[in-house]
Parts: C-alpha cells; structure tokens; sequence
C-alpha cells in the first residue's frame, strides 16, 4: 500500500479551488440586480469611511461656536450639531466605526460560532448536548440586552462594543452551523463517498465543509447589519462608544434633545445608518439568491 | 348523456415568449380516447391542462381554438370557464399524493365538486361519495369517508381522485400520466377502472402518457408530440405499430420490448424550446433530414387513417 | 474468519448456490462474490411494539461477472436488500458474507478492499455527487483514494472516464447542477467504474427517465458490463430493464425472494404466480390490457400467517394459509418460494 500522502487527497491547491468558486459565484452575483444595487451602496459608504480624511470638509471633532445649528448649507451639506462640528464629516468618520464594529464583530462571532457548531454537529452524542446546551443559554437573551450586559461589565468604549457584539452572535452562529452540518450529513452524497472508502476526516473537508459555507456567509451577510444597528443601539444609549468620536448612535443621541429645532441633527446620521443598512440586507438578499440552488435555476 | 368531443385548431401557446405549443392541431372524436405521447418538455401536459383552460393569460398568449363541446377555451372568460370545470371536464393528476389536501379527508373532498356544482345536501353528498368510492372499486367505501390522504395507500388515492374527477360525470377526463407513481400491477388495475368508468359515461379521454406500449393499450387515438408540436397522429394501433414519422419509429425503436435485441436510442437531444431550429423541428436528429427538412416546416398530410408532419414520406 | 460449512435447512442442491468451504486463496474463483445465507431484516415500528420484516429469509449468491436482476414492487424490500449487502444496514438474522468474510466485521484493510470493488450507484444521482465538485474532482476522487493512477495521469484517466460512459470533455469543468438528468446518471455510472470495480449496484438507475435516455444508459450499462465482465446487481421495478440487461433475475415480493433463475427462462415460463401476475401486467405492443392482480400490497409489518401472496393468489390453497414457503431449489438454475409452483415439478427444462 501506497505511504499515506500520496492518498491524502492532493488536485488543485485550496486556493485555486477558492478562486475557481469565487469566480462562479461573482458571475452568478452580477446577475441579481438586488445585489449590485446593494453593493452599490455598501461600496460608497466603505469608500467614504476608507478615504474619510480626504473626503471629510472639516475635520470631524473641530468645534465652531459660531456655527453651531446650522441647518445644510453650502458651506456644511449636512448642517451642524450643537458644538458647531460638520455632520457630514462626522457622519463619514461615523461610517469608519460602524463598518468596523460591524465586520469585526461578525467576523469574530463567526469563527468561533462556527466552531462550537461543527464540533456539536460532527460529533454528536455528549458533546453535542453539551454545547448545544451552552449555546442555548448563550440564545435566551435578546441580543441587546446581552450586549447591554457585557458593556456594562467590560467598560465602554469600541474593541469592547465588538467583543460584547461577537459573544452575542456566537449562539446564533452555531446554531445555524450545526443544523447545516446535520443537514449535509444526511445527503446522500455523503453516504456515497463513506461507502467508496473515504476517510472521515476527508469527508468533513471535502463534502461537509464546502456544503456549509454558503449558508454560513449569507447568514454573516446578514448579521453586519444587525451588529450595525445593535452598536448604533448601544451607543445611542451611552453604552456604546464614547463622546467624542464620531459614532452615528451618539449623534442621534446628541440630535434628540433638538429635533424641533435642528431636525438634521439625528436626522442626518439617522438617514446614513438606515441607508447603510438597506444596501447591507439587498446584498445579502442577493448573495442568499445568487448562492441558493432553488432559486438560481439549477436543472431539476 | 350528451358527447363532448375535442377540437384544437392552430393552438399556439407561448410562455415568456417561447412557443411551448406551436401551431397545434387535433380532433378528437366523442367517446373516443386519445394518448397523448412524447417526451420531458414536448409540451404535452400543458396541451392538456390547456384544454382545462387551466393555463390562461396573462402567463401564456394562447391563440387558435380549443373548442370543448361548444365552448372555446381560448377565448372564454373565467366566469363561463369556471362552472365548466370539474363537470364537462374532469382532470386527473400524476402524483395523487400531491393533488389530496392533507387537511380534508375523503368525504370532504367527494363533496366539494358535489356540493358547487349540483348543490346537493349534506346526506346527498355523503350517500353520492359512498356511491363514487364503490364504483372506482374502493372495498368497504363507508369505512373509507372519513380517512385522510396519508391514510391511504398511493393506489387507493389515485382511486379517489378518479371518483373526485367523476363525481359530476364529465364529457372529457384528461388523465396526466395517471398511473407513472403506481406500481405495475395497481397501474392495470386504474387503467382497467378508468377506461371502464370512461365507456361507463360515455366520455371522452385524454390520457398523458410516457409509456407507448400502455398508449396501444389504453387509446383509441394516439398523438405523438416533439418540441411542442404533433408531429404524428391517428389510430393508436396504426401509429405505434406501424410508425411512419422518424421520430415516433425512434421511440418505438427505444422502447422495451421483452425480446429486444438491441435498443436504438435517438442520438442527440431535445434543443431548448429557446432556441429551435426552423423548418422541421426534429431535423437536426433526423437520418433522412434534407435540405427542405431544414428550410420548411412541415405540415401534419393524411397518410391512410394517418396524419404525418414528414416531407420523407 | 472462518469460512462457512452452515448446513442449509432445505435441499439447495449446487454449487452456485452454496459457498465451497475452502479459505485457500486459489479457491477464490469458485467462492462466489456475494452470499447470502436466510438473512433478515427488521425495523421496529409503532415505538418497537411491532416490527416490519423488510427482508425474511433471503438466500442469494453472486458469481464474479454475473448480472443479476432484483425486481420488486413497492415494499418488496430490494432497496433494503442491497442495504444490507452493501453493509449500510446490518442484517437482523443470517449472514452476509462478501467473499470468505462478512463485511460487518472487515478489518481497515479488507474495508478498503471492499469500497473499491464494489461500486454502488444511487437511485437519487445528483444527490449522490457533491454540488460543490466539480466532475473532474467527483471522478478523480475515487481514482486518487485507492492509488490508482499517479498525480499527473489523473486528468487522461478522467477523459478516459467521460469518454467510457459516452460525455464530451468539456464537460469535466461543470458542476452537477448545470448538467442533465441523463447527464448526472452518466456521471454516476463514470464515477462507479473509477476505482475499477468488480461489482456495481445499482438503484433503479434508469427509472423516470425519458424513453430514448433510458435507452442510451441501458446499452451503455449492458456494454460495460459485458466488456469489462463485471458483474452487477441491478435494483428495478421494471421487468423489461431486467431482461434486457441481466442473466439471471430475482423476483422479490414483500421481503422474500420468490422466484430466481435465468431471465429469459422466468419470464417466458413463471413458476411463481406473483412473476406471471407482473409479467401479465406490463404494458404490451402485443397484447390487451390485462389486470392480472387484484387487491393491493399487504403492509409489511402485518403479514398474514402463511404465505404472504395468499391473498392475492388465485391459486391459493388451505395449506398456503398455513405454511409459508421458503426458496427451494426448483431445477439446477431455478428457485421458487410456492407450495405450488405453475410447472409441474417434473416437466421441468434446464437451460
């Protein structure tokens, strides 16, 4: 018998496999006009906060007493908040923390999620009672609330809005994953390759793995909006990032006490979250279209 | 028991600006059955659920005539339409599992055509159901009214949904591959009650089938379809036994017979219905296509008691 | 393991239907691939208060390049069958035997001998491919899972796949989804020749497919067969598919084998009822409608007592209530489960 290397399954590299499918699912992408719209949007707010210094009129904490109140005007599109600053450079710098609280919540609740739900899902038995049963004391509190509760233990401030945000979407990651995981084993396909001889842990890489991923990030695709708005949440009731920074929850909180007489104070930064967040659900909405087999016109 | 009989005049059925049914002709005699034959996507299901007038605008463009009895199903409205259905015409379905609310038991689905379309009473339905069952041959039918769909083995509720489709005594069945879900033995026991309850009324039938070999059996008439036309047509004995269109011989060609030799499958494939060539439609698979095979369409020409869409003959 | 010198109960006269008792290597030839000696089967239904015998007492042997038909209604138990003989179940009662040895208790090594020459093609075909390969990984798995070729021969030996089973290259790129039914079947049929069987199983492989398609796989599974003598298990519910493509056929009704012997033989003179009754049910060119079986399949977890085709058998007699009638051995090729076969025994005309 031949050494084990030469049978663990070589072909083409990961990458090139990763690239291969990244291109089939970009031209099944292009398609949804749902998706482009949603991107669209997603693209210039990613651009506005990347490039957000050389955009910005004004630099986003300059305080201009004279200016104070102001509604949009030439000289600030957006108008001005209380303490004289530009709303619209705050709410391009506001796009920098909530794209980044965003990302980087999901992506962290994500791995660990997906863990605690492929080792429940491949293993079964105890270990899966066990973690399943974690994750759902993890799942029976509303997600606010959790996160209200972390802050109020870790402090405020942004790296720890996201780990408050990431420990909250753990549950729901793996409990998504581990319903995949049970779903694929269960196809036949599976059972074929066990009965051609194919060693377990090939198959939970080969077959299993692939067979979950598209769930798994149209479910992270979901979840950027919703930690967008949690954060927003959090902020908004002070417990969340801290003044000054730019944050669109502050300012909404800030504009609140002044909607009779500075509307565009909440209203400015109000509009941008909510515009952010419909192109987030559109290319979500399309990538879920373009990546689920019964709706993109697979051959029966 | 007045005759319906069926008259399909230039049928052209479009879907999304595809020809599904293109230029479809046919005449069907009452109290005579008709098989119709063809492959997946040859269109012969929606010809039959066209003459239901279950496939209306605004999905389809629907131009010609389907004359049903009197009645024009291309042009009439739902209001005249809708009385029609489940009494002049009764429509039977593949896959009985599917057509059953599992929510109504047997007795409720027996009553609804009864009591829309004659308005008979409670007693009345429940004394007509106990009828129907016993004729499409349902042991013990009182026991039966009060069973749900899951309840029942897939042969016994292909037998209701024969009863349900009959319960107003229609002029025309239209059978949609009645019997592909059922194992063989039960299939002759349903083909068997069909035809008998057919004869029994009168009526006249359309049966949708994939099988040729039940089409000899079951079908006066035979309508052999490809690519959404008929490409052949006539006495069923004639047209399966004796094929004259290449595409029919190709069938009967690749049909199991239990002495068969060789199987002679027919190369190539279907095109889409997207992108079909002109001229004749089966050409690009045809051994004896020429030149005008490809350039012209052909029409369906009487050949005998056979009408063939051939220039090769 | 030791090999088998179980004595059956009934006079099971050849050599064919009994595994020689030798563990010599040589005797390899002789031993027939498959055996299966009263095997059952049961699944407990209603919480365990009943069980539903889905196999009872099923004898069968394989021999190398044999092909052999099981043909069966719905709840004849083929598909549990070939389950079992596949060791995705495990047998309730009796013994399984691959080869010398019963699959159940294979050591890694046998195992893996096992996955590679026994092929099994799904009845469901796309579901058995991962959506996620594409037909070049799907047919290069199996290649590179039993060292079959080197790294670079894998992409020839792919084309030499696709061209076996009749599929234009380009299609190599394409993933299950964006392929035909009749594709797909092909893809399956390729992919169970990659690790260069000796068996294949097959799961109603033809059923639902358009006429002329049907057509095509079964000439393509009849060559194959006979040009690389392998022999076959073909599952169907179709007795003209049996016949066209097996020399030998199983008739199965409600967990028990009834009849078996040559295809040709059974089918032009049936010695159970149940075969004629099917035989006279399939659609004919050549004859009549004919409703040859009345009344419906009995459930399989409330067999009647006795024989469990009684109950439609117009020949059913007293004792056939009584006993229930094991597979007996009918001629040197034949076998039959009935008290009362349709030939008289003695007129009986060996192949």
């Amino acid at each position: 018998m031949l050494a084990d290397s030469n049978i663990r399954a070589s072909g083409p590299s990961p990458w090139q496999r990763l690239t291969r499918h990244l291109m089939r699912s970009w031209q099944l992408l292009r398609r949804q006009q749902k998706a482009m719209a949603g991107m669209g949007i997603v693209l210039a707010f990613v651009v506005a906060a990347v490039f957000a210094p050389v955009l910005a009129p004004y630099p986003p904490t300059e305080q201009n007493f004279m200016d104070a109140m102001q509604g949009p005007s030439a000289q600030h599109w957006m108008g001005t908040d209380s303490f004289g600053q530009d709303i619209l450079s705050r709410v391009f710098y506001g796009a920098r923390s909530a794209l980044w609280i965003g990302f980087a919540s999901v992506a962290l609740g994500l791995v660990v999620g997906v863990a605690v739900g492929l080792l429940a899902g491949l293993r079964g038995g105890r270990t899966e009672w066990v973690l399943m049963r974690v994750v759902d004391g993890l799942l029976a509190f509303p997600e606010l609330i959790m996160a209200m509760a972390f802050m109020a233990v870790l402090g405020l401030g942004m790296n720890n809005v996201i780990l408050a945000l990431a420990l909250s979407f753990v549950g729901p990651f793996a409990r998504t994953v581990r319903a995949d995981v049970l779903q694929v084993k269960a196809r036949p396909f599976i059972e074929a390759a066990r009965l051609m001889g194919v060693p377990e842990r090939e198959i939970v890489r080969r077959h299993v793995l692939p067979n979950i991923a598209s769930p798994i990030l149209i479910q992270a695709g979901m979840r950027i909006s919703i930690a967008i708005l949690l954060a927003s949440g959090l902020s908004f009731l002070g417990l969340g990032v801290v003044p000054p920074t730019p944050d669109w929850g502050l300012m909404i909180a800030e504009g609140r006490g002044f909607v009779s007489m500075a509307p565009w104070m909440a209203g400015m930064p109000g509009l941008a979250l909510a515009t952010l967040l419909i192109g987030l659900n559109l290319m979500a909405e399309g990538l879920r279209d373009a990546l689920d087999p019964k709706t993109r016109g697979d051959k029966p | 028991m007045s005759q319906a009989s069926l008259q399909v005049e230039h049928l052209t059925l479009r879907r999304n600006g595809v020809a599904v049914l293109d230029d479809v002709s046919l005449h069907l005699p009452a109290g005579q059955t008709l098989a119709l034959i063809g492959e997946s996507g040859a269109g012969k299901s929606t010809l039959a659920y066209a003459a239901m007038g279950l496939v209306r605008p605004p999905e389809v463009q629907l131009q010609g005539r389907l004359m049903v009895g009197d009645v024009d199903v291309v042009t009439a409205p739902e209001r005249v339409l809708r009385p029609l259905r489940g009494v002049r015409m009764g429509m039977i379905f593949q896959d009985a599992s599917a057509a059953l609310n599992p929510c109504f038991s047997v007795l409720s689905h027996l009553s609804e055509p009864l009591q829309r379309h004659r308005g008979l009473s409670k007693a009345a339905c429940k004394a007509r159901a106990i009828e129907l069952l016993a004729s499409v041959g349902i042991a013990d039918p009182v026991s039966r009214l009060q069973a749900y769909p899951h309840e029942l083995s897939g042969g016994m509720q292909q037998r209701v949904m024969i009863a349900m489709a009959l319960a107003c005594e229609p002029q025309l069945l239209i059978a949609d591959e009645p019997t592909s879900a059922l194992d063989v033995t039960i299939q002759a026991q349903i083909m068997a009650l069909l035809l008998d309850r057919v004869r029994a009324l009168g009526a006249s039938a359309i049966f949708v089938l994939h099988d040729l070999a039940l089409a000899t059996q079951v079908a006066d008439r035979v309508a052999v379809m490809y690519a959404g036309q008929i490409v052949e047509e006539g006495p069923a004995a004639e047209v399966l036994n004796h094929p004259r269109h290449p595409y029919t011989q190709g069938l009967r060609a690749s049909a199991i017979e239990f002495d068969a030799e060789r199987l002679q499958p027919i190369a190539g494939v279907v095109p889409p219905l997207s992108a079909m060539p002109g001229g004749c439609r089966f050409a690009p698979r045809c051994a004896l296509a020429s030149a005008r095979c490809s350039a012209e369409k052909p029409e369906l020409a009487a050949h005998d008691t056979v009408r063939v869409a051939c220039w090769n003959l | 393991m030791k090999p088998d010198t179980q004595p059956l109960a009934l006079p099971v006269s050849t050599a064919r239907t009994a595994p020689t008792g030798s563990n010599a290597p040589t005797a390899h030839q002789a031993l027939p691939l498959f055996s299966l000696l009263d095997v059952e089967k049961s699944f407990p239904v209603d919480g365990g208060r009943r069980q539903l015998r889905a196999l009872d007492g099923i004898r069968l042997t394989l021999q190398a390049g044999e092909s052999l038909a099981l043909v069966g209604e719905s709840g004849s138990g083929k598909s549990t069958l070939v389950r079992v003989m596949l060791g995705l179940e495990s047998a309730t009662n009796g013994r399984v035997l691959y080869g010398a040895n019963e699959p159940a208790s294979f050591s890694a090594a046998q195992h893996r001998r096992f996955a590679r020459e026994v092929a099994y093609i799904y009845q469901d075909a796309r579901g058995s491919l991962n959506p996620r390969m594409s037909v070049a990984e799907v047919l290069a798995e199996p290649v590179r899972l039993h060292a079959l070729r080197d790294e670079g021969e894998i992409p020839a030996r792919v084309d030499e796949l696709l061209a076996m089973v009749g599929l234009p290259t380009d299609v190599r790129h394409k993933f299950p989804s964006e392929l035909s039914g009749g594709q797909v079947r092909r893809v399956a049929v390729a992919r169970a020749l990659a690790c260069e069987p000796k068996v294949i199983v097959a799961d109603e492989s033809v059923a639902g497919l358009d006429v002329s398609v049907q057509a095509q796989l079964l000439n393509l599974l009849r060559d194959l067969q006979r040009d690389h003598g392998l022999a076959m298990v073909f599952v169907t519910h179709d007795l003209g598919v049996a016949a066209y493509l097996c020399e030998r056929v199983a008739v199965m009704y409600l967990g028990r084998i009834v009849e078996t012997g040559p295809t040709r033989e059974v089918l032009q003179a049936p010695l159970h009822p149940y075969t004629q009754a099917l035989m006279n049910a399939f659609p004919r060119f050549d004859a009549p409608l004919s409703v040859s079986l009345q009344g419906e399949i009995p459930s399989a977890s409330n067999l009647p007592k006795g024989c469990r085709f009684r109950s439609r058998c117009v020949f059913a007699s007293e004792e056939c209530q009584q006993t229930d009638p094991a597979q007996m051995s009918y001629s040197a090729l034949r076998q039959v489960a009935c008290l009362t076969p349709l030939t008289p025994l003695a007129a009986v005309v060996p192949a």
